[in-house]
């Protein structure tokens, strides 16, 4: 499965939506730390997991995958995490209606 | 420099039941509900407990290894006299405990808790835990229904004096499906007095009922206080400014390092919670290298050094 940048934009603003405070004035890149950088929390990475789900319209449970959120640290951790999770969905079947993060 | 950490417990199913883990991602369902997010209670409930299959503590190990622990307290929380559905008896967590310790000759030491309403057999298995199964402490998890200071643990304290071993008390919040209104640790202040031989260790000191702690820590020279628990501070804080703060208060000869392994395996490993103290500009930056030494081994070995010492058998 292909990506282009801007998959990388939409992870981007994903993550942006769940900045809050002072951490909202930090300018985002790859190499940003999610959690020193950003302020993320385990509760944030969870809701961050959970609308990347609803974004491509995904069902990890169902589908098998079990993501280590302990394990992303940084921005571009995320975004490979997220490519991987998607073209293991097209693998299984997904639509690519669900893929392209039409239903959001 | 050497690290031991205070507070860990193994990741497994076996000694933390599924309702206490079922009414903790309760609270991160609500926070995550409250964010207009569907309800995934399901979901979370199984990302908790894929990060709960650690029964010999080898994944345990290899985190320590790579955040440069050397050592770690096990510490065993009876929930099984409030909580049903717990998968072992008290006597079969401590026999599995010590297959652990045996397993990692010199990585840990054993606390074994013991809910007091067991009785006379509870005391017993508690003594056999420090003659024959090679145990250092005794834990203590009042938000099961009981005082740190009611007369029916008197007998534990009585033991562990004669062996001259420490007491870890559980401080503050927990799972919802148990007390809070007896995790303060004032009601630890009579239990302290009355049993002066006796160290106490007020966990979570650092960021439940701070204040307390502190002035627990201060003025009774048998108390002494954990800062396990401080990494849920980190999403908010990722400077750590509450153990900054601990570490300000002139008692660093009574605090502790912990991390409350596995209950922040969602949020990362072992060197990840150590970096926030350590790393420049860290909430450790501005101690001595010797009050460095005392919060992260020389406090706890201190405690330990006194103590009968007994191979697990």
């Amino acid at each position: 499965m292909e990506f282009d940048s801007k998959f990388d934009i939409q992870i981007m603003d994903l993550i942006a939506s769940g900045i809050s405070g002072k951490f909202k004035k930090v300018k985002i890149s790859g190499e940003t730390n999610l959690q020193k950088e950003l302020g993320i929390d385990s509760i944030g990475m969870l809701a961050l997991v959970f609308r990347f789900e609803e974004l491509f319209a995904i069902d990890m449970a169902k589908l098998g995958i079990n993501v280590n959120i302990a394990k992303l640290k940084t921005v571009n951790d995320l975004i490979q995490a997220a490519r991987d999770i998607l073209s293991r969905a097209h693998a299984e079947g997904y639509s690519e209606a669900g893929l392209t993060g039409s239903k959001v | 420099m050497k690290i031991i950490d205070c507070h860990c417990h193994i990741a497994s199913e076996e000694y933390i039941p599924l309702s206490f883990v079922e009414g903790s991602v309760a609270n991160m369902a609500a926070a995550l509900s409250a964010q207009g997010l569907p309800d995934r209670t399901k979901t979370l409930t199984a990302m908790f407990l894929n990060r709960m299959q650690d029964p010999l503590g080898d994944s345990l190990v290899l985190e320590m290894d790579a955040a440069g622990i050397a050592k770690s307290l096990l510490l065993i929380a009876d929930f099984s006299y409030r909580l049903k559905d717990c998968k072992l008896t008290i006597e079969e967590s401590f026999v599995r405990h010590r297959e652990v310790l045996k397993r990692h000759p010199g990585r840990f030491e054993v606390f074994g808790g013991v809910d007091p309403r067991w009785g006379v057999d509870g005391i017993s298995l508690f003594e056999r835990s420090l003659t024959e199964f090679g145990f250092r402490g005794l834990k203590i998890y009042p938000p099961c229904g009981f005082s740190p200071s009611d007369p029916i643990l008197f007998p534990y304290y009585e033991l562990c004096a004669a062996h001259r071993v420490p007491v870890l008390a559980h401080i503050g919040p927990t799972s919802p499906v148990l007390d809070f209104s007896v995790s303060s640790p004032f009601l630890l202040d009579e239990a302290a007095r009355r049993f002066p031989s006796v160290n106490f260790i007020l966990a979570h000191g650092a960021v439940s009922f701070v204040e307390e702690c502190v002035m627990m820590c201060r003025y009774r020279p048998n108390v002494y206080l954990d800062i396990s628990g401080y990494q849920a501070t980190l999403g908010y804080d990722p400077s750590a400014t509450a153990v900054k703060q601990i570490l300000s208060q002139g008692i660093n000869h009574k605090v502790l390092f912990g991390t409350d392994f596995p209950v922040f395996r969602l949020q990362g490993e072992q060197k990840d919670f150590l970096q926030p103290l350590l790393r420049e500009n860290g909430a450790m930056e501005e101690l001595s290298e010797k009050e460095k030494s005392m919060v992260l081994h020389e406090n706890v070995e201190r405690l330990l050094e006194n103590a009968v010492s007994v191979v697990a058998a």
